[in-house]
């Protein structure tokens, strides 16, 4: 096996609240890695942690504690200097296209930003790459003197990632790349990525709250829930048998856009708890319709399901107490 | 591709209406009629200080010793002054130190506070303060006072007023730039130039501050006004530039003195096209964001 | 007769810019469609394709620029278009009630929450403060807020997101309406609270026996949690009917191309999609807005398309209704 792009060990990020000394528990000792030209995807409710983690690690926030380790070199803690140069090897898309693009540049040289910054070429050099870079994420090239306000939401969407791919990056990370889009432009943005992914065997973290999304594009996934990963998967395993009742629930929330689909709903209880006071043990006893009374003391840790790289975090797993009673929703 | 159809609808509205300065003022008459007085007023005085020579009916400097003190005629519009110069062209010629005060005064103003303004925006914490609390202090201070002080301790020459005037003006650009850049800082498209590499200036300078500079434009155009007013109250006052020098306060100076025997023209000619000059900027800097409210544009 | 008709709306946006030219843009554009008494109708469509401006022009709420041209609306047999102002907002908040997408913003964040809920109830139904206060804690119950006689006296910005939807929900509740426009209830909101605040609703159109018109852009919704769906494209229904009719056999391409983008349906890389930017209503082409993002278009798509019947109340604007290859 090749050696991971990335790996995250025990990754911690702890925001102040206030003036209290109290701290807001973003992220809880996440691990994960991410293998040369994989998609990991990413799922979770809002505030679970996900962007967060996406900005750790490309240093955009600071690591509480843990250790982030890209292309084989530790770098948790190297200072601003040295991670600049680095940025040229990891990319970012944000969620919303509309604000993630400085209003008063030309789209042209907001995609020309990156190799001015990272690559040393000539004028011309830039401007041509800029013109097949366009192509590639199929805009138009007279779009590339226009401004932003100009384009539609897919297109500077597209604009985005062509600004993410220009140096050839070996990781990017995608932070809802499609949430804010429409259907139909989040279908062509999906295609976009999946050709980009074809020719430049970039490694992507596919953020999303969307389960749907996640599957179309992901080969394995990840389920955050409050700061902390609870079953990771490859794509299919996950929607075939997810492990842990909060997946199941996930799961089931879903509405698939059929009107003869039976939806079997088991609902959780309650609310998500406020992520400054965490719940003891398993953080997800408050609202688990299986939980017993160990669930409350001890944190559970990763149990590998059947013979895939399938891992839930429950401890009901082993007895087979994780799956709830589906019950016939109204 | 998909995005590429549609496209020509938009580009024949484009090409179907050339501009036209004509429609474009009536335009913004129609939305904003303070902006569009504002316009008018500051290029009637900008048109007076042009072409001041052309305009001036006479020498503004030359005393017609058997002229003095002439009221309105058809010969002297506005009358004479104690030396027997012309007060309608001193007040035309006055026009160029209107905007030659206030014009480099802002420029001034803006080269010292945006600057500032960015950088302790973005940086904040203790930079922030220190700048910050140094700028509020020279806010407070009655700036008419400090003005005065400081042009009769430097020495009294027009390049003094406008520098004067340009430093004590900057913190508000700086107040202006900074609030805009600490909402901006955590903005999206912010983050994105930070993923991509940017350096910090870049960040500064080619992302934040074309983006941060458009609340100091309106401003730009009150401080005008403010230059103007405050370089007129300090030569009303005696300091810096003095009679017989063709500058409105230093007009109304003279013409104060004259008011009591009844000479009023001496003065109130050149406290009106005082007046108007500062009304129009500052007509010209609220008008600014009409232009911005979609409910001015409605058609019943 | 319908509880609610609407025949041939049109509301414009008519502005001048700044070169003094009159600008129209052309946001809605004979919208007709009825909803029965008790009925859930959903209305789907794009971002900007005018569903939200539909609610706003029916219920009287539209600001300048935007203006209704033409078009009728009927409620309850009162014709609302011709209804004076204070008519209107009487009818407004008691039998037509209103829930939008932020629930956050639309609550007063200096009234504890069961003032808000007291203070419309005086509005438009009167009577003594206590018949108020007990009606407040029963609909507080059935939204689901637990422990209402704490949670009453909650400032908003003490509630999550799902609750302060709740709480507007039990706002448009308080006056016992006969229609319930819900305005993207759940967008913004996570998915399990997603499912919860839906069941809410369905449950609640049961029991009151409302009529509820349900705005979204997610199609999974509509299948499951209306009776009738209405699709929209550049301010026009291109095509309604019954959910199920709808989800079988879609006669609009638009239709076609909003299900077959559906996770569930999307085949990543599958080929030729309807993408394309939404058009620009300041210069809608003529005939069928679609036809320029349309794989099937023609040149009669120059023309109006007819509306045509290709079901059981099942209406299909477009020129190829019913004979589109599958
Ligand atoms: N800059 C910050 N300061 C304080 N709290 C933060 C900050 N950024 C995120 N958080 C908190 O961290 C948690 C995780 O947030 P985030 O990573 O944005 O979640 P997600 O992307 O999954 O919605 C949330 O509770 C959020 O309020
Ligand atoms: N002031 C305005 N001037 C011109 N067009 C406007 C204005 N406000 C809204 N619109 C247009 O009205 C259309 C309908 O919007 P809306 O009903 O909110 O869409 P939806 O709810 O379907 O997303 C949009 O295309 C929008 O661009
Ligand atoms: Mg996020
Ligand atoms: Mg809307």
């Amino acid at each position: 096996m090749t050696a991971p792009v990335l790996t995250v060990e025990k990754l911690v990020k702890r925001f102040p609240a206030g003036r209290s000394g109290l701290f807001v528990n973003a992220v809880n000792s996440v691990d994960l890695s991410i293998a040369p030209g994989e998609t990991l995807g990413m799922v979770g409710e809002s505030g679970s942690g996900k962007s967060t983690i996406g900005r750790a690690i490309l240093r955009l926030t600071e690591p509480t504690e843990g250790k982030i380790t890209f292309d084989g070199r530790d770098i948790t803690r190297i200072p601003d200097r040295e991670i600049r140069p680095l940025r040229r090897d990891m990319q970012m898309v944000f969620q919303d296209p509309w604000s993630a693009l400085n209003p008063r540049m030309r789209i042209g040289d907001l995609i020309a930003e990156t190799m001015k910054l990272h690559l040393d070429l000539s004028k011309t050099e830039r401007e041509n790459r800029t013109v097949r870079l366009a192509e590639r994420v199929h805009l138009r090239p007279e779009y590339l003197r226009r401004y932003s306000s100009d384009l539609s939401g897919g297109q500077l969407q597209r604009v985005c990632i062509a600004r993410a791919i220009a140096t050839n990056p070996k990781l990017i990370v995608l932070d809802e790349p499609t949430s804010s889009l429409d259907l139909s432009v989040r279908a062509e943005i999906l295609d976009l990525l999946a050709e980009i992914r074809e020719q430049s065997r970039a490694a992507m973290l596919f953020i999303s709250h969307d389960l749907g999304t996640v599957r179309l594009i992901s080969d394995r996934i990840v389920v955050l829930y409050l700061g902390a990963v609870v079953e990771t998967a490859p794509g299919e395993a996950l929607f075939a048998d997810p492990a842990h009742p909060y997946s199941q629930s996930l799961l089931s929330a879903h509405l698939p856009a059929d009107p003869e689909a039976k939806l079997s709903r088991h609902l959780l209880v309650g609310e998500i708890p406020s992520p400054i006071n965490l719940p003891s043990g398993c953080t997800f006893h408050t609202r688990c319709p299986v939980a017993i009374g160990a669930c409350r003391n001890e944190v559970p840790g990763a149990e590998r399901i059947g013979d895939a790289e399938h891992y839930a975090n429950c401890l009901r797993i082993a007895e087979g107490g994780n799956r709830i009673k589906p019950t016939e929703a109204a | 591709m998909a995005e590429t159809v549609g496209d020509e609808f938009k580009r024949d509205r484009a090409a179907a209406r050339p501009f036209s300065l004509k429609n474009r003022f009536i335009g913004i008459a129609r939305v904003s009629p303070t902006l569009a007085s504002g316009v008018i007023i500051i290029l009637a005085f900008g048109f007076m200080a042009v072409f001041a020579h052309w305009l001036m009916p006479h020498d503004p400097v030359s005393a017609y010793p058997e002229r003095v003190l002439k009221p309105p005629s058809a010969e002297h519009w506005f009358g004479t002054d104690g030396n027997g110069m012309d007060v309608f062209s001193r007040v035309i010629y006055g026009a160029k130190f209107g905007f030659g005060i206030a014009i480099p005064a802002v420029i001034l103003a803006v080269a010292i506070g945006v600057p500032v303004g960015l950088v302790a925006g973005y940086r904040g914490g203790l930079l922030d303060e220190v700048l910050m609390r140094f700028f509020d202090g020279l806010r407070v201070f009655p700036s008419i006072i400090l003005a005065l002080a400081v042009v009769a301790a430097t020495g009294q020459s027009l390049l003094n007023v406008v520098l004067v005037l340009g430093f004590l003006d900057s913190p508000v650009f700086a107040r202006v730039v900074r609030s805009e850049v600490l909402s901006l800082r955590s903005s999206v498209f912010v983050e994105s130039a930070k993923a991509a590499g940017n350096p910090t200036w870049r960040i500064l300078f080619i992302h934040l501050l074309p983006n941060a500079i458009q609340g100091a434009t309106a401003q730009a155009a009150v401080r005008a006004a403010w230059a103007v007013r405050i370089s007129a109250t300090l030569a009303f006052l005696g300091v810096g530039i003095q009679a017989p020098t063709p500058e409105w306060g230093a007009m109304i100076r003279q013409g104060a003195e004259f008011m009591v025997t009844g000479q009023w023209w001496v003065g109130i000619f050149p406290g009106i096209a005082l007046i108007f000059l500062v009304f129009g900027l500052n007509l010209f800097g609220d008008g600014l964001q009409d232009l911005m409210d979609p409910r001015r544009r409605a058609v019943n | 007769m319908s509880l609610l008709e609407v025949e041939n709306l049109r509301t414009h946006f008519i502005s001048r810019d700044i070169d003094n030219q009159i600008r129209v843009a052309e946001a809605l554009n004979d919208v007709s469609f009825t909803l029965e008494a008790g009925k859930v109708l959903g209305f789907v469509g794009e971002t900007g394709a005018g569903k939200s401006l539909t609610a706003q022009s029916i219920c009287g709420l539209l600001r300048p620029p935007a203006k209704v041209i033409c078009g009728r609306v009927t409620f309850d047999g009162h014709d609302l278009t011709a209804m004076p102002a204070d008519d209107l907002n009487a009818l407004r908040g008691a039998e037509i009630a209103m829930v939008v997408q932020n629930p956050r913003t639309s609550l007063d964040p200096l009234t504890r929450i069961v003032d808000q809920l007291v203070r419309i109830h005086q509005a438009h139904a009167g009577g003594p403060l206590a018949a108020s206060r007990t009606r407040a804690m029963e609909m507080m119950e059935a939204v689901g807020i637990p422990d209402p006689k704490n949670r009453a006296n909650a400032w908003p910005h003490e509630l999550s997101g799902g609750m302060a939807q709740r709480v507007l929900i039990a706002m448009a509740l308080m006056n016992n309406p006969k229609l319930l426009i819900a305005d993207e209830p759940t967008t913004g909101l996570d998915v399990t609270v997603q499912a919860q605040i839906l069941d809410l609703l369905k449950h609640l159109t049961e029991r009151f026996g409302m009529a509820m018109i349900i705005i979204t852009h997610d199609l999974g919704i509509v299948a499951h949690y209306s009776d009738e769906i209405a699709v929209m494209f550049a301010g026009t229904i291109v095509e309604a009917g019954p959910v199920s009719e709808v989800f079988e056999a879609p006669g609009h391409p638009y239709t076609r191309s909003l299900i077959a983008a559906t996770p569930e349906r999307l085949k990543v890389g599958g080929g030729a999609k309807l993408g394309g930017q939404p058009p620009d209503l300041y210069n809608l082409p003529s005939g069928c807005a679609l036809r320029t993002r349309c794989v099937f278009a023609s040149d009669v798509c120059a023309t109006p398309p007819p509306r045509t019947r290709v079901g059981p109340d099942h209406d299909v604007n477009c020129h190829f209704a019913g004979d589109l290859p599958s």
